[in-house]
């Protein structure tokens, strides 16, 4: 054994956001070394392979770019949300218990690490996993988008000139090419399934706190995101319960599912542009609104039962 | 002048665990109170349930007293602030397998709000002391188990704590790598750390503490000073280097010449297995 330390070492007591930022930058390197960025591989393969969907239903030539980008949009969207859901929710529901069964944790909250500051860095490690993951694949995507639609747009123009279009027209159909191709609202769209992975990730945090398996946290959590599509419904349960003549036990349950489930029937706008509508920035705020909201109720309500854990 | 602040104050200390909804509560520790003053080296033994680790982890705040109250350098461990001067081993600990050696310290560093140069220093100074600066980059998944003991040490001194506490620091550690443990807790207490460990291996408690407490089925059945627990009072022992037989039969007949004293026991005193385990790997590895 060597030397003992000779002069002693008294650090600063470091700050909130500080001890936050190590923690999440720790679980976002546990996760990363976990092999987690494969899947962007299997993403790669879907984005390209959805140029080659044939599909049935063009109106004419001229249209048949805008279902291939469609086609692109919709494939690259509905995988980025599975991946996102996925890695938000199993991810959160991972670290946890992993911590507790290893005894990690115990080594962590001996040291001067309050228990918020330890669940929102586990938070955060996992949102900074997320947002990487969507962005790579948002850039592969853009990527893919951009490529084809200068195609299309040059097959557009051969057509033009063999049909003989008007400025006009030729003028028209590429506004509405463009509007499939890659723009702010697509952008916007890739923000919003970063926004419902987060609020998932948030609720799986909440999930974890009390349960004592990942498998149970990650069950649950997928139960709670389908139940969340229903949640305008259980609003409207609760807001018609007088006129409708429902009982005051769905009342009562229509409520709560209300108030603690999202209403991710918000995000059904990720559908509108993939149809080539434009994404307003007001409903682009009025899910950031959405989205921090449910981030913070779960993460304070995770600290509330956290808090009285025992190890 | 002396610090007159205990490092350790548990007072009347209960700790019961509901098992099940209908059963009575489990009471792991009941009613026990003790104090540790700076610079000493305290021992808690029992054996396995006695409530050894559950009177650790109420110090450390991991569970909350049902009643009683403990305290580190006089702040209540259920304060985050009392553990900037604790450092904490736990038993079999597990850390994270992706991060080297290096790495774990600065995590811990980190956590503790220590950065940039004094923290990289820190890391080596460490790594130095507990012997793994050779394998500093490598990762914890591939460490022995007397390895993740001595890297589990050097991250509970990152912040050079006033207070270790170690829950069975040589649990599963082979002879050397104990030893290894074992000096380095005298070195601590050198430079005047506080250690407060628990362990079942009764010899070497007696090795390296000051003070012991005894707690069998939750209670502290017996507390002390070492040397005044385990001394026969009346019983002298006197050990002689190369006396002739001649010698010896001379003092076995002016003990029993002398009324009231008797010869209790002569021979060779012995040395220890694990002596002799050390020094015969000592010598196959030179």
């Amino acid at each position: 054994m060597s030397r003992a330390p000779a002069k002693p070492v008294r650090p600063t007591h470091g700050s909130h956001g500080g001890r936050i930022g190590v923690i999440a930058m720790h679980a976002f390197t546990q996760l990363v070394r976990m092999k987690v960025f494969y899947f962007l591989a299997v993403f790669a393969v879907i984005v390209i392979g959805s140029n080659f969907f044939d599909l049935p239903e063009h109106v004419g030539p001229e249209m048949s770019g805008v279902h291939v980008l469609h086609a692109i949009k919709s494939w690259s969207l509905g995988t980025m949300t599975l991946f996102s859901v996925v890695l938000g929710i199993v991810a959160t529901a991972l670290l946890l218990p992993k911590d507790v069964e290893d005894r990690t944790l115990y080594t962590i909250l001996a040291k001067p690490v309050p228990r918020l500051d330890y669940l929102a860095g586990k938070l955060l490690g996992v949102l900074l996993l997320v947002f990487v993951s969507l962005a790579l694949m948002d850039l592969l995507m853009t990527v893919v988008l951009h490529v084809r639609t200068s195609i299309l747009l040059g097959d557009l123009m051969d057509i033009a000139r063999a049909r003989g279009w008007s400025v006009a027209e030729v003028a028209s159909q590429r506004a509405e090419l463009l509007s499939h191709g890659s723009n702010w609202s697509l952008q916007g769209a890739v923000f919003a399934v970063f926004l419902r992975a987060s609020i998932m990730a948030a609720l799986a945090l909440l999930i974890s706190t009390f349960s004592s398996s990942t498998l149970f946290t990650s069950i649950i959590s997928f139960l709670v995101y389908f139940m969340g599509h229903f949640q305008a419904d259980a609003r409207n349960v609760f807001l018609d319960a007088g006129a409708g003549g429902h009982g005051q036990v769905a009342r009562v349950i229509g409520l709560l599912v209300a108030l603690i489930l999202p209403d991710f029937q918000l995000f059904n706008v990720i559908d509108a542009v993939i149809e080539g509508q434009a994404m307003p920035l007001l409903l682009l705020g009025q899910l950031t609104a959405v989205g921090l909201f449910y981030a913070v109720f779960y993460t304070i309500a995770s600290w509330f039962i956290f808090a009285e854990k025992e190890f | 002048m002396a610090d007159a602040t205990p490092a350790v104050e548990i007072y009347n200390l209960v700790k019961d665990f509901k098992i099940s909804f209908r059963r009575q509560p489990l009471r792991a520790v009941d009613d026990v109170s003790l104090r540790i003053m700076p610079g000493e080296v305290y021992g808690l033994i029992g054996p396995n349930g006695s409530g050894k680790s559950t009177t650790m982890k109420a110090l450390l705040g991991l569970v909350a007293p049902t009643a009683g109250r403990c305290a580190i350098f006089g702040k209540d461990s259920l304060r985050v602030d009392s553990r900037h001067e604790v450092g904490f081993l736990p038993e079999n600990p597990y850390f994270y397998k992706h991060l080297s050696g290096a790495e774990t310290l600065r995590f811990y560093g980190k956590l503790c709000g220590m950065r940039g140069r004094v923290l990289t220093e820190r890391v080596s100074e460490l790594l130095n002391l507990v012997n793994l600066e050779s394998a500093r980059d490598r990762r914890l998944g591939a460490y022995s188990k007397g390895m993740l003991q001595r890297i589990g040490l050097a991250q509970a001194l990152v912040q050079d704590p006033r207070l270790l506490i170690l829950d069975e620091p040589t649990a599963g550690v082979d002879p050397l790598g104990s030893r290894q443990i074992r000096d380095l807790i005298f070195k601590l207490r050198e430079r005047g750390i506080t250690v407060f460990l628990c362990s079942h291996l009764l010899e070497q408690v007696q090795e390296v503490c000051d003070r012991v407490g005894i707690i069998f089925q939750g209670k502290l059945v017996k507390e002390g000073r070492l040397e005044d627990l385990i001394a026969i009072e009346d019983q002298i022992e006197i050990i002689l280097r190369d006396a002739s037989p001649q010698l010896v039969a001379q003092i076995t007949a002016l003990v029993a010449n002398s009324p009231g004293a008797a010869v209790v026991r002569t021979g060779k005193p012995r040395t220890t297995l694990e002596r002799l385990f050390l020094r015969a790997t000592h010598s196959d590895e030179s």
